[in-house]
């Protein structure tokens, strides 16, 4: 709704406690091992719990025995399918069948019972003793393999209405999008690439494995302890689930030990829950290392199409793509996004794109940093960056020359309001990085990533003690330190110490409904209530004073953290603190309280530059990346050294994507790789120092003109890793991860070529 | 049904009489493989005989060139001895890069020995430096000790108590580390001993640790990085999975072992 | 199931408890002793999450039985701030946002304090392989590497100013 953000005004300087850089609320908590997490509650007479996972890809459930488990000393309570609620339709069945299957297992992990036993120890031996008979069905873990005719089917009549007549009954959900006449803009191009690229799921691999503490009484109420990047969702579904009122259940988001969008989804709260009302008694559950793997949500995979036309000065006509993503065994790869994604970068006008939601035997996708955006990149800027090779031209002034800029039409349809893509690439331009001499084997990588950031219902409360202190309560899971913008906003607002606020995450029962901590939109979003929230309690504070001096409300203005009079005939009245306002307000109309409750609709979009430089050992194929540099668009940093800290993670894990992460499926359609063990994410020795450049190009849809950042930071580092090897070993990597024994291969067929061409 | 019984005996004769007394006991002697697939069901011992409190067990010495490690010294230790430093630096630095530090402090040369785990390290340099595997009941050589895959010589009871090197002229070990586990995705050790030129590769066969015999007639004749120049390995018995195709594993192993030679 | 009894010191102070022998020294001091600092992350030994030290070691407690505590002494997160303020190292990782969620440093801050008490002087490359043990999926370790070096740093400065 742009004319609702016009409304808006954005102050962009003159901040006294945003841009600084005080230490967090919940630093002391995190450092002395106090903060709770969610395996971290303990309740009286809690039992723990186990959930049986199907060892088998896609089998029929034939019989599910569970007498052995139920007779072990110390088990209190098994359920299966048929202690959930029945009757439920659209997404909320996919979450139950995903989380306990009902007649089919349909990946390697699903779900089949669960047992509660007074230790964990017992609960895990219990597992050992389920008998589950199953008849094996043909399996498919593969997109491309998933969309052929002859593919096994994961669940006939899945598919929407937006499905072409002829697609694989595999292919649930479809997305067409572009404008102008791309064969026109093809023809016209000096040069057209087009090249196909392939990218492997991965895992958002947060260390804490998903956990909770659930308690439901046998008259509906229930209470919820986890860790999540949205309790109210959790609220919503576990109530669903388990066929109890939403208000019944009251949810606590504990501390949560990172999340990336893999824990805006409901996994086993509901199980825990069932599992209480069973036995009577308060149940912990905790998935292992491998149930995370195997049964949380890891991205979509994706194979992709990318043709890109562009005339000898850089200048692009045309872009197309075509995007197959696997989201598991449901429907929800974020194809749309990626398709919406890809070419955003760029001033084009002729431009398509289409997209594919394929479904597969693996477990279902879940949103993970910026969901669908990077594997777009990859491929786009891949084309782009061989484009640039041929035609010897730059790479930030062929990006520079077509970016994206205040008034495109962007390749997804709307026109972009203000944007700081060009900002970002002339600071990377500028950067020493960019023109810093290369070492031997060693290539150098450019590449931009966009996202959109979301706003999303919000919910915030502020209310004041009687010193004069603050207590503000945000609905939206603290997950990268945002208890620490809240309370800059909050202080900068009123006028008072940071240190006089404290933001506490409040639980469902508390605030009205917010939306999961996602898309970037808790700093943009809940930064937004807070605002508004004080500008509520600085009106109350102010009507206050005007009662006080007897004079009318509007002839009293708000500075520095205090009541004064303004305007020709306010009067003489000495400054009013606000402590002194709070110190009689029980007197003077009781207690003073701010609200905001609204669904923020001017989340501004983002853009970044990364830089990479990446050196390949030609014997063993194996990279190191030995320098790197992120250039974000922040809008404006609330905290900017944990923007830094945004930028940093998503930069090392595009990096883990591009190099080393996958899913690995054998033959048998189970996963190989289910413990940190085999699946690396990179470690300290396998980082440089990565350097930060915030762009502030202000967010016209936020009062400071704040952007998401927390996504847009994994975007550009696939393709541009994947740019800085192609440079290094001279061949275009079209697959993810770039893998030793994969490097070195592709360097072996060049090194066959050159010597089949010297033959020939 | 899955109880376990935990002892620590303070001798070798305690210890075989715990071991010969539980139905499926099994020592104890660092854990780091041996607690992650107890946990996984994969192992469910109904004894567990911890040995590092056994006198002596831990100590590390030199007797001229011969070195003896005992069987509990944990890679911590061998790398950070002083005697290993002098005697068989090669063998101090395999230890020091061995998984990572909290790995080093708790695994032991004795378990790696006796786990004799495809992608070890330990192996290699028993086999390539002609080590014996000292047990409570005799002495066995590093040839006869790796049997395969997980699998060595050791009798139902019988515990290792020691390894004995004797100092070679050159050694050296050069690891391409499966990033992930820093198991050896290939790993090689060069050494010119007393049983000549020996070239061990572990990470690499399909019944693991072994000796490249065509390495070491090269070295044998030649010992520099060039000797190997055209000396191939061949992919026949290696494993492929995941982190490497047996094509890729024979490629690292020409490789390591160029890199090995040149830093021995 | 025969429970097995165990004394031990953590942190300083002496403590028994009664364990299964299959728990592990996690279980024990997150479910027995309610020291929850140490997490499980992976449970593989993979992690570096549930790090303490031992008789001064730095280990995984995840890989080692609760058992094995008989005699030792364990010091985990909990006993790092002995005083009113916090350990110099817990300070620099709040200032310097050497954290995120969080999750993973008590075993970071864990496995640090081992590294500077061998090494008060580490090189970067130095810091980054002691630390390969400890994963962190949020920060990229970009601030925790400079957290610790800062931190050698101002201790080594100390003790310059001790002497």
């Amino acid at each position: 709704m742009p004319n609702d953000t016009q409304k808006i005004s954005v102050k962009t300087t003159d901040f006294k406690v945003v841009g600084t850089t005080p230490d967090r609320p919940d630093g002391i908590d995190k450092v002395t091992g106090r903060a709770k997490f969610g395996a971290d509650a303990y309740a009286p007479g809690m039992l723990h719990a186990a959930i049986y996972r199907s060892p088998h890809a896609h089998a029929k459930i034939v019989k599910i025995d569970m007498s052995r488990a139920g007779a072990l000393k110390g088990v209190k309570a098994v359920v299966t399918r048929a202690d959930f609620a029945t009757g439920l339709a659209g997404e909320n069945w996919n979450i139950l069948e995903n989380i306990m299957a009902s007649d089919t297992a349909l990946y390697d992990g699903h779900a089949i019972c669960a047992v509660a036993a007074t230790s964990a120890l017992i609960a895990r031996d219990a597992i050992k003793l389920i008998d589950v008979e199953y008849e094996m069905l043909p399996h498919v873990t593969d997109v491309d393999k998933s969309m052929a005719s002859d593919a096994p089917v994961i669940r006939a009549g899945t598919a929407d209405k937006s499905v072409p007549a002829g697609l694989g009954e595999n292919v649930v959900r479809y997305h067409e999008s572009g404008h102008g006449d791309i064969d026109a803009g093809f023809a016209a191009a000096d040069l057209v690439i087009e090249d196909t690229f392939k990218t492997e799921a991965t895992h958002q691999g947060y260390i804490e494995p998903h956990a909770c503490l659930a308690t439901l009484d046998t008259d509906g109420k229930g209470e919820v302890w986890c860790c999540t990047q949205g309790h109210f969702n959790v609220q919503k579904v576990c109530a669903a689930l388990v066929g109890t009122e939403t208000s019944q259940i009251r949810v606590t988001a504990s501390e949560i030990g990172g999340g990336f969008g893999g824990k805006t989804v409901v996994f086993i709260e509901p199980v825990a829950l069932a599992l209480s009302r069973k036995a009577n008694r308060p149940v912990k559950l905790v998935m292992s290392r491998s149930e995370v793997f195997r049964a949380s949500g890891p991205t979509a995979s994706a194979s992709m199409d990318i043709k890109i036309g562009m005339m000898k000065d850089g200048r692009m006509t045309a872009a197309s793509a075509v995007y197959r993503m696997q989201g598991g065994a449901f429907p929800g790869a974020p194809m749309e996004f990626t398709s919406m994604c890809g070419f955003a970068p760029y001033n084009l006008e002729n431009v398509h794109q289409i997209g594919f939601d394929v479904m597969t035997n693996r477990p279902k996708q879940a949103a993970y940093r910026a969901p669908g955006s990077p594997m777009a990149a990859f491929a786009v800027e891949s084309v782009v960056d061989e484009l640039c090779n041929e035609l010897g031209l730059d790479p930030i002034e062929v990006r520079l020359m077509n970016a994206s800029h205040e008034g495109t039409k962007a390749s997804y349809g709307p026109t972009f309001q203000r944007i700081g893509l060009v900002q970002t690439l002339e600071a990377a331009k500028a950067h020493p990085h960019f023109t810093a001499p290369l070492a031997e084997n060693t290539g150098r990588g450019i590449s931009c990533g966009f996202w959109f950031n979301h706003g999303g219902e919000t919910s915030v409360t502020m209310a004041l003690s009687e010193d004069g202190t603050v207590a503000l309560s945000v609905g939206t899971p603290d997950i990268g330190g945002s208890r620490a913008s809240m309370g800059q906003m909050a202080a900068e607002e009123l006028g008072i110490p940071y240190e006089d606020v404290r933001v506490t995450i409040a639980d469902t029962a508390t605030l009205g409904y917010n939306e999961i901590s996602h898309g970037s939109r808790v700093t943009y979003a809940s930064g937004l209530a807070t605002i508004e929230a004080a500008r509520d309690t600085l009106k109350k504070l102010c009507k206050r004073a005007a009662a006080k001096w007897g004079i009318d409300e509007d002839a009293v203005a708000w500075v520095d953290g205090c009541a004064v009079p303004s305007g020709a005939n306010a009067g003489d009245f000495d400054p009013l603190p606000i402590g002194k306002i709070t110190r009689s307000m029980g007197r003077t109309g009781g207690p003073i309280v701010g609200h905001y409750e609204a669904t923020p609709e001017g989340a501004g979009v983002s853009f970044a530059t990364h830089i990479v430089d990446a050196q390949v050992d030609p014997e063993t194929g194996k990279t190191a990346i030995t320098r790197y540099t992120v250039v974000q668009d922040a809008g404006k940093a609330i905290h900017p050294t944990y923007v830094e800290g945004q930028f940093q993670g998503g930069a090392a894990q595009g990096i883990g994507w591009a190099l080393n992460e996958e899913y690995i499926y054998g033959t048998d359609g189970r996963l190989q790789n289910t413990i940190f063990l085999d699946y690396r994410i990179p470690v300290a020795s396998d980082l440089p120092m990565i350097d930060t450049v915030i762009v502030e190009v202000p967010n016209p849809g936020h009062p400071y003109g704040v952007r998401g950042v927390g996504e847009t930071s994994i975007c550009p580092p696939l393709a541009a890793v994947a740019n800085a090897v192609s440079g290094a070993v001279g061949v275009r990597m079209t697959q993810l991860p770039m893998t030793p024994p994969h490097i070195l291969s592709e360097l072996g067929k060049k090194a066959r070529a050159k010597k089949g061409g010297a033959n020939g | 049904m899955y109880s376990t019984k935990y002892h620590k005996p303070a001798s070798i004769a305690d210890a075989t009489a715990a071991l010969t007394a539980g139905e499926d006991a099994t020592i104890l002697a660092g854990g780091q493989t041996l607690l992650a697939t107890m946990k996984q069901h994969l192992a469910s011992p109904s004894d567990l005989v911890d040995i590092r409190a056994i006198d002596g067990l831990s100590d590390i010495s030199a007797d001229g060139n011969v070195l003896t490690i005992g069987a509990a010294a944990t890679h911590t230790a061998v790398a950070s001895s002083a005697v290993v430093r002098d005697v068989c630096p090669a063998l101090a630095d395999l230890a020091s890069g061995i998984g990572d530090p909290a790995v080093r402090n708790v695994g032991t040369i004795g378990g790696s020995v006796a786990n004799n785990d495809p992608a070890a390290d330990y192996p290699a340099a028993m086999l390539a430096l002609g080590a014996t595997i000292v047990t409570n009941t005799r002495e066995i050589t590093a040839d006869d000790f790796f049997e395969g895959l997980f699998s060595t010589a050791l009798e139902d009871g019988e515990i290792i108590t020691a390894v004995k090197i004797t100092a070679p002229a050159k050694a050296a070990y050069a690891k391409f580390p499966q990033p992930a586990s820093l198991f050896a995705l290939v790993g090689v050790f060069v050494a010119d001993g007393a049983g000549g030129v020996r070239v061990a590769v572990t990470g690499a066969g399909e019944d693991g640790v072994f000796r490249q015999g065509a390495m070491e007639s090269a070295l044998g004749a030649n010992w520099s990085a060039g000797a190997l120049d055209g000396v191939a390995a061949s992919q026949d018995g290696l494993m492929s999975d995941m982190h490497g195709a047996a094509d890729y594993r024979a490629h690292l192993i020409a490789v390591m072992a160029k890199r090995a030679v040149s830093a021995a | 199931m025969s429970m097995i009894h165990v004394n031990t010191t953590v942190n300083g102070d002496e403590v028994d408890f009664v364990c299964d022998p299959r728990e592990t020294l996690l279980d024990v001091l997150r479910d027995r002793l309610s020291l929850t600092g140490a997490k499980e992350g992976c449970g593989t030994g993979d992690c570096g999450a549930c790090s303490v030290t031992v008789d001064d070691r730095l280990v995984c407690s995840c890989l080692m039985l609760g058992a094995e505590a008989e005699g030792k002494s364990i010091a985990t997160i909990e006993g790092m701030a002995t005083t009113e303020a916090l350990d110099p190292l817990q300070v620099k990782f709040i200032e310097y946002a050497a954290l995120q969620c969080g999750i993973c440093t008590p075993g970071i801050l864990i496995a640090t304090r081992a590294l500077l008490a061998k090494n008060p002087d580490p090189t970067e490359e130095e810091v980054r392989y002691w630390l390969a043990g400890n994963l962190c999926r949020c920060t990229g370790y970009d601030k925790i590497i400079r957290a610790v070096l800062d931190t050698a740093k101002d201790l080594r400065a100390d003790a310059g100013e001790a002497r």
